[in-house]
Formats: C-alpha cells, structure tokens, sequence
C-alpha cells in the first residue's frame, strides 16, 4: 500500500514539477531558516550549561536606590561580603569573589608581552565551585600562595609554546614575577564568565591602594554563592535585611538604601538587561532569543502555508485520482495516510535540502555573530531529535489540510468533474492563508523600516562628543611625567591636532560613587567619575554651558577643581553651580574640598539605550589610563599610527601599544543592536521571499484554472490590459488587507521596543506606508506575468482547455 | 440481485429543489444486462450513483444482495462497494500517475490481498482485456479505447457480482466503442450483471431489458430492447 502512495507521490510531483519544486524551494529555505535560529537560540540557552552546579550557583546582586542615579540593579558587591555570607548563612555552602585585575596592563614571558582581558583575581573556591579541570598542577594548592596564576591551555601555549612546560615558570605581571601553578581546560565560549588566567584575590587585597576592599563602603568584584541541596534562594533572601542591618548600615558614611538578592546563575546570562556593572564576558537577551523564536516559527508557517495553498489548488487536478480511490474502495484514513505520506516525502527532502543550505550558510553567519555553530548530529543528540520533530510536525502540518479536505470530497461530485471546489470555502480558507502570510510580511518589514531608522539614529544622533577623527591609546602605568611627554612626544607628528590624559575615550572612569555637597545637610550625590585633564573637552568636542575648564598646570586646578555635566546641575536643582563645593576625600585642598568651576552640556558617555547620569570630573592625573589623539582628517592613517607606536615604544619600552578608534568604541556599544538587526533582516528577506513564492505558485495554479473563464471573457471582448488587472485585482487587495492588520499591531510592538531606548524616533506615517506599498509592489510583480500571460493567450485553446 | 421500491433522490440547495429521481421502484436480477436510457438530466446517473452505493437515496428502499443498504454510511458502502462492484466511467478515470498495472491493481489493494494473488489477478483480467503488453504504459500513453479496456479490467479485476457502466462508449469512436461493447457482453456471458447508463441505442442493443428514465421517473421497462421504437428518445 505505501509503495502505491509513494509511486503515485512521485510520479504526480514529477508531472508538476514546477509546483514541486516551488513546495521543494519553499519548505526547505522556510525549514533552513528555522535551523540557524535554533542554532542560535539553542547557542543562547546552553550558557552555563558546563557548570554541574549551576542550579545551586547565585550571583548576588545589590538595588541600591541613590540621589542622582534612582534605583538601579549592580551586579558587583563589596569584598568581605562572600566571608560574611559563609559564615552568617548555613545555607551558603560555598562562596567565591570574582574581580577583573584591572590593575595589570600587560601580561610578558621572555619576549613575548599581551594585554589580557580575561585576567580575574578569584577565591581558591572557584576551583570548585567552577568546575576547574586541572591537566597539569595540583587543585588543592595552585591558589594557596600569593603570586600564583593559573593559565588556561590556551594561554599557556600562547606564552610558553607548549603547555607542558608552563608548571613552574614565572610570568611578569607588568612588573611583578607569578608563578604558573597549574595550567586548566580552556572554558567553553558558552560561558558568562569567561576567564583565561586566575590569581588568589588575595595578592590584590593586599596591594597598596586595595584597602577598600576589606571595607563595606565600595562595590568592586562579583559574588558568586553556592547553596546547599536543601536550601532555597528565598530563604537566604530573607536573611537579607538583618544581615545589611549588622555589616552594613551599622557603617559610618556607609549605604543608606541597599537590599540585595540572590540571581541564579541560569538567569545571569539572558535575563540581566536590567543589572548595571556587569563584570561579565558576554551577556544576551532573553527578549531578543524570543524575538527569534517567534521569527522562526512564522516562516515555518509561512513555509507550510505555501505548501498548504497549493497543494489546495492542485486539488482539483487531484480530486478525480480521489474520487476514482473512493469508488474503488479507499476509506478516508487510507487516502489520509496517502497524503500525509506525500507531504512527509517532500518534507524530508526539504530537510535534507535545508541541512545542505545550513552547511553552506553556517560559516557566514558564524563570521557575523563571532560564533562557531556547526551541525553536530553527534554530539548535539537535542538537534536530531528537534529535526525529527520538525520533520513530524511539518508532515502533519502540511500534509493535514489536503488530506483532510481530499478524503473529503464526495466521489461522484469529482468524478462527474463538478470537481472539489465545495462553493466558496475553499476558496476562503486559502485567500485567508495568504492574508496571513501578508501580515507576517508587512509586520516584518514595517520593523525593518523602524529599525533601520532607529539605527541610523543612534549612529547620527548628536551625542554631544565627537569621536572620528579620534584614537584611544591605553596605558597601564601612571605617573603624571610620562603623560607630559607623551602628549609632548605625539604633538611632534603635524597631523595630530590634541592629545589628552583621560579615564577612558568616553571621559568616564566606568566607576559611580557618591559626592558629598557641601552644604548644611551635606546632600549626598551618586555620580559618575570621570578623570581628564584640560584638553579632554576641547578634544572631543564637548561644550561648556558655563563656567570654564581646567586651566594649565601652574593653575591648581589639579585634584582641587571640579567640572559637572548638566545633569548634575538638575538633579541637585540648582540654579547656579559655579563656586559651590563638593567635599572630596582625595581632594588637594586640606579642607577636604573641590569648586565646581565648570558646566559641560550633557553628552552621551554610554549608549542611548541609558539616560544620561550626573557626572562629576576631577583633573586627577593619577587615574588616568591612557590618552585621546585627536588627528586631521586629511592625515594618513597608517602613517599616523606607526608614529604613535615608535614614540609609544620610546616612552613606555616594553609596554604592547593598543590604538583603538575611537568610533568603535560607539559600534561596540551598539554591536549586539547591529547583529541582531542584520539577522533581522535576512529572515524578513526569507519570510518576504517565501510568501512571494507561495503566492507565484497559488495565483499560477488558480490562473491556470481558470483558462475558461478567462477565454469566455476574451470571446466577450475583454482586452488583455482589461484581464489582466481582473485577475491581479484580487490578490492585490489581500495584500492590502494583511497591511491593514499587520500595521497596528506592528505599531505597537514596535512602540513597545523602541521604548527600551532612553531616545528613539517616533514611527511616522511613512514607516507605515512604505511596507505595503513595497508589499503591494512585489506581489504585482509576483502575479503580472503570469497573468498577463494568461490574458494573451488564445481564447480557443482555453476553451478547449476544460 | 437488487431492487429498489420507491426510490427517491431529492437535492436542495438555499434556494432551488431538485427532484432527481422519483419514486424508481424497478428489480434487476443477477446474470441480467440492463441499460438505463433517457435524456439529459432525467436521472439516470443519480440512479446509477445510488445503485453503486456511491451515494445514499433521500427516500425508498434499495436491497441489495438481499440487504436493505439505503440507510448505509459511507463506510459501510465502501466496503460491500469494493468487494461487489466494478465501476466503468465514460471519462475512464483512470489515475494518471499509475501506470496500466498500477491502476487495474489498485481495488485489490484496497481489498488487502497479498502481492502475488494481485499479480495473478491483475494479469489474468490485463489477457482477458488483451492490453497486457500495455502494462507498463501510463494512461496519457494510450488510445482511448486502450484507457477504457483498462478501465474495465480495473472493474473486473476483484471478480465483482455488478458492473456498473456510465456510458462507457461516450468518450470514443464507433470501433472503440464496439470492442467495449463486445468485452461488456462477454463478461455479462460469463454470469456478471452489468447495468449500463447510455444514451446509444446501438449500445442498448447489447441488453436484455432497457429501463427509461424521464424527469426521475420510469417511464418504460422493456424486456427485449429491440421492441423499443427507434426514435422515441
């Protein structure tokens, strides 16, 4: 019996093969596309996934609810929290401190020198709690003694060749000797914490100027906790309140609103949007994996629909094979099973297909994500069983309609040649089908206008500093005579306009701590820091509202003045800042106090994702951690870096120069926006492809079919031209119908998402337009040919032709 | 055989009622040859319709083989249809993706036979239809006459007791529509009953008896159906 229905399949695929092939083409883009989402979503849910502790693993995380910032989240807590933890709370079972060793700049063995960025200072328990796989050293020990390291395999080759010989050998942290104590498995790229050297974060507390963080007062490094089997989160949660009662509020100066909570681990990686100071190494977005499952799922439905539609249309031309099954004795489940059976064999082979398309376009979309996802049918068991599924579900989906409205079909109604067409239902049901795939369409396309505006946005938008023509250089030593000479030493090149010692490009330390007013209530502040020197602003473009800058040198301006952005301004409602006081700590006045004597208009130091905060600067050459450069446009580029090299390498022998454009750092800010949004764009391109596809297929088959009518109007008198647009007419308007209903509920959406933007554009009437204008445009195109095609051709043989 | 007694078949739609046969009461026994004649829309496929169970009267009775089946579902009539009657269509019907072997052998499929008795039988009733050498053809590679020896081997395959024909010679030429003719005669020889829809009275000639259908009404029953008058249709 199979063996009949997979002839009867074939053979009837064969004798149509254009339609085969458009179901072929159609399923298997529409099943592709759904593989390399999945492979992505799987790639985002399989973070921490390595940890065999991970569902006992909890991040803490703090709210603080400051003057100047509001409430926010912070992912980074103090340094005797962990102790405190484990012996405050008999659920905690284990607890281990994270922090980057920002102090190092550069990492040296030998000859061989490299900047880290994968350096952490860690508690010994990491080993543990982590999962560490030693393959040379011994676990129990290799974070004991001070001035140990260990390397990943990696980094062990990368330094010593071979990761045999690295036990035992000495690295040059800057300027201080570690020995190597064991040498770890490389951490998979699926991990939120992604570390290539480990330090006992010991030998950073007891380095000079790291007293902070013995204390309460200062956020630094991350806390990770491991909880019992038999303890919950909540419970520690609880303990919360009484515990910040007894270390922390019971602190001079110390917070006056924190609460903390512990963050399963499950959820640092794609549920963290929220959390500022993130000490991690890659971070996702559960919304935007949503946003992609959807996206995959409706074109598989697209996809099915169009598989759906035709085999609809091509019921007529199967429903006399049907009729004749019935009157031999066929019962309704056979003739299900026959069609259920056909859309299975062209499902596999749409599989198939879509695999080979995946092989070819996995190594593009890998350079584009950073990522390496490969079709494993080994060792990705879920993959296999995922494509089996899709395989099923697809062969039910698709298959379902036909065989259902098929086996229907009364025999002597086909077999008198009345054929299937049951009045108007069919009809509907296909033309609702098409309005459906329409308003995916449209949907999408109106977010790709939207988007690609607020893209372009953000890239335009003024942020009140200017960053091309610009370059960062970092540095890791201080002292303030070296950046005298090196701004000195690069002003020599005739293209290199400023030069400026700063925090970072964007003029911001990356750090927030409170500022103290100096008034009567001594009104508490949370700022951003920001260290800069007197060329900063004038560097980068950025304008004074009132006041002035740093003056020279001889000024004493240095550790004494203070410039403010507006924002500081408003959120202590001042009228007038200029004179007033802040009362610093680290200030050089021996009152303790620093004058504002500046205003800088309000620029955007993160991304337009964030509102801009008060931010405070200090001229503090001290916390100054490399230079702006700013160069004529004119100048050769190439040229200009090899000069900051050679006199980089004069001033600083030894150190490895890293010049950065200053314009990435932007696209930095925005590189997961920009992925995410050319992805965006190749699936609606997919989904737009696919529906068009269907729609070529469907309007050729109804066309066909309707040769006589279209004969009988010919014999009438109509013209082509007259024909033609009868025949478009209607499609067209299913299209414009699917806009109707897309555009709202894409408004709205839409809305929703550029909300999350601190500034956004607003969706105007040509965003609206302008999808299903283009919609209507390619569906015209889709159709006119081929009706017009029908339209020309001779009335006589079309009448003949039923 | 079979009988029908006040057979009627009613078909509505919103607005328009259509009496397509009405009150046919009529008996045909078995090893009969009987046609079914009239014109255009008296009824006569209906009839031939409800007869091969493919579908149920509005009202009256139809015993078949001896059993009341005017109340049957679609799934009942479906299985004493594919073990007891052979269809024969004016437009052949056969399946144009099964090649001549395929399609004869497709009712004994149905019947859930095993492999080599469908092959014993398919190329017994191909010999009889002498289209054998044609087995491996598809049906858009034949002459209509080809197609319809086929169809009716296809009708003869599962040794059915009732052949039923609907105008079986309408779709080809004069020679064509002999031979089918003469094989249709054949098989009633050997003991099948065949009821015939036509609208040929050279094809009538080849029954025994000719039932007259006029607006969904028998109008004449006929024994002998060269008593008829020439030129009374």
């Amino acid at each position: 019996m199979f063996a009949n229905y997979l002839k009867t399949a074939l053979r009837s695929l064969m004798r149509q093969k254009n339609y085969a092939l458009i179901n072929l083409a159609g399923l298997s883009f529409g099943i592709a596309a759904f593989i390399l989402i999945m492979l992505y979503v799987q790639h985002e849910l399989k973070f921490d996934d390595h940890l065999s502790k991970r569902d006992r693993i909890f991040r803490v995380v703090e709210i603080q609810n400051e003057p100047g910032v509001g409430e926010q989240h912070v992912a980074i807590t103090m340094g005797p929290l962990a102790q405190a933890m484990l012996s405050d709370f008999p659920q905690v079972k284990n607890a281990v401190r994270l922090m980057s060793a920002f102090n190092v700049t550069a990492v040296s063995y030998g000859e061989k020198s490299f900047r880290e960025d994968h350096l952490y200072y860690a508690d010994p328990s990491v080993i543990d709690m982590f999962d560490i796989t030693f393959i040379y050293g011994d676990p129990a020990t290799a974070l004991k003694e001070p001035r140990s390291v260990i390397l990943s395999e990696k980094t062990a080759v990368k330094y010593f060749g071979d990761a045999t010989k690295a036990t035992g050998s000495n690295l040059l942290f800057d300027k201080t000797s570690f020995t190597v104590t064991g040498v770890m498995e490389d951490q998979p790229e699926t991990t939120h914490f992604f570390f290539d050297m480990l330090m006992p974060i010991a030998t950073a507390e007891a380095l000079p100027g790291f007293e902070w963080m013995k204390g309460w007062g200062s956020n630094s490094l991350v806390t990770y906790v491991e909880l019992d089997r038999t303890s919950s989160a909540e419970e520690v949660n609880r303990g919360f309140d009484d515990f910040l009662k007894r270390h922390v509020f019971s602190q001079p100066d110390g917070w006056q609103y924190l609460e903390m909570y512990l963050q399963p681990l499950n959820e640092v990686y794609l549920k963290s949007g929220h959390i500022k100071f993130q000490n991690v190494s890659a971070m996702g977005d559960a919304s935007m994996v949503n946003v992609f499952i959807v996206i995959s799922v409706l074109i598989l439905l697209i996809a099915c629909v169009n598989f759906i539609n035709i085999s609809i249309a091509r019921s007529v031309k199967r429903s006399r094979e049907v009729g004749m099954r019935k009157v031999l004795g066929a019962g309704r489940g056979s003739l299900i099973v026959q069609f259920i059976s056909e859309s299975a064999i062209i499902t596999l082979a749409s599989v198939l297909i879509a695999i080979g398309i995946v092989e070819l376009a996995l190594p593009e979309l890998n350079k584009m994500l950073g990522t390496s996802f490969s079709i494993n049918f080994v060792s990705n068991p879920l993959f296999n069983v995922g494509l089996l599924f899709l395989f099923i579900l697809i062969s039910l989906v698709s298959g379902s309609y036909p065989a259902f409205y098929l086996s229907r079909l009364h025999p002597i109604a086909v077999l008198r040649g009345i054929s299937g067409r049951s009045g108007t239902g069919k009809g509907l049901l296909s033309k609702f089908l098409v309005v459906f795939q329409f308003i995916i369409s449209v949907g999408l396309l109106l977010a790709v206008f939207v988007i690609h505006d607020q893209v372009n946005f953000i890239r335009n938008k003024d942020l009140g500093i200017q960053y091309v023509n610009r370059l960062y250089v970092g540095f890791g030593e201080s002292g303030y005579e070296k950046i005298r000479v090196i701004k000195q030493e690069l002003m020599q090149h005739p293209a290199i306009q400023q030069v400026s010692g700063c925090s970072y490009v964007n003029g911001v330390a990356g750090s927030q701590g409170p500022v103290f007013v100096d008034d009567s209530a001594n009104t508490k502040l949370y700022v951003r820091y920001g260290f800069v020197d007197d060329d900063f602003f004038s560097t980068m473009d950025v304008q004074f509202t009132d006041g002035r800058n740093f003056n020279g040198l001889q000024s004493g301006d240095i550790n004494r003045a203070v410039i403010v952005n507006q924002a500081t301004v408003n959120a202590l409602g001042w009228d007038n800042a200029l004179g007033r006081k802040f009362v610093f700590p680290q200030s050089a006045d021996s009152s303790g106090k620093a004058e504002i004597i500046g205003v800088v208009k309000d620029y955007h130091y993160y991304s337009l994702r964030s509102p801009i905060e008060p931010a405070v600067w200090i001229w503090q050459p001290e916390r100054f951690k490399g230079v702006v450069i700013k160069y004529a446009g004119s100048g050769k580029k190439d040229e200009i870096r090899s000069f900051i090299e050679s006199r980089w390498a004069s001033v600083y022998p030894g150190l490895p120069v890293q010049i950065m454009e200053a314009p990435n750092y932007l696209t930095q800010n925005y590189k997961g926006d920009q992925t995410t949004f050319t992805l965006f764009i190749y699936f609606t391109m997919v989904s737009l492809l696919l529906s068009c596809l269907g729609l070529f297929g469907l309007t050729s088959l109804l066309i066909e079919q309707r040769t006589r009518v279209i004969g009988i109007r010919k014999v009438m008198g109509g013209t082509v031209s007259q024909i033609t647009v009868h025949l478009v007419k209607d499609y067209l308007l299913l299209v414009f119908i699917a806009g109707i209903i897309a555009l709202p509920a894409g408004y709205i959406l839409l809305q929703k998402q550029l909300d999350e933007f601190a500034y956004h554009i607003t969706i105007n009437v040509i965003h609206l337009i302008v999808p299903v204008v283009l919609a209507l445009l390619i569906a015209f195109l889709t159709i006119v040919f081929k009706a017009y095609k029908a339209a020309n051709a001779n009335p006589v043989i079309a009448l003949k032709y039923e | 055989m079979l009988k029908t007694v006040n057979l009627s078949k009613i078909f509505r739609t919103d607005e328009v009622e259509t009496t397509a046969l009405n009150k046919v009461s009529f008996e045909i026994n078995k090893g009969e040859f009987v046609a079914i004649m009239g014109p255009s829309g008296c009824g006569k496929s209906t009839l031939l319709n409800i007869l091969g169970l493919l579908d149920n009267p509005t009202e009256g009775e139809y015993y078949f083989l001896g059993r009341e089946v005017s109340g049957f579902t679609e799934k009942q009539r479906a299985n004493t249809r594919k073990q007891n009657i052979g269809f024969v269509f004016q437009n052949f019907n056969l399946i144009d993706e099964l090649n001549v072997y395929e399609n004869v052998e497709l009712p004994l499929i149905y019947l859930g036979l095993s492999s080599s008795e469908r092959k014993r039988r398919v190329e017994s009733a191909l010999e009889q239809m002498q289209i054998m050498h044609r087995r491996k053809h598809f049906p858009l590679q034949l002459s209509g006459g080809q197609q319809q020896r086929v169809a009716v081997a296809r009708a003869v395959v599962a040794n059915p007791h009732l052949i039923l024909a609907d105008e079986p010679t309408g779709n080809l030429d004069s020679a064509h529509g002999e031979e089918v003719m003469n094989l249709l005669a054949s098989l009633n020889q050997n003991g099948t009953t065949i009821i015939m829809v036509t609208h040929s009275q050279r094809d009538a000639e080849y029954a025994q008896r000719i039932i007259r259908l006029f607006d969904g009404q028998v109008i004449n029953e006929n024994i002998k159906a060269g008593k008829v008058e020439p030129g009374t249709l």
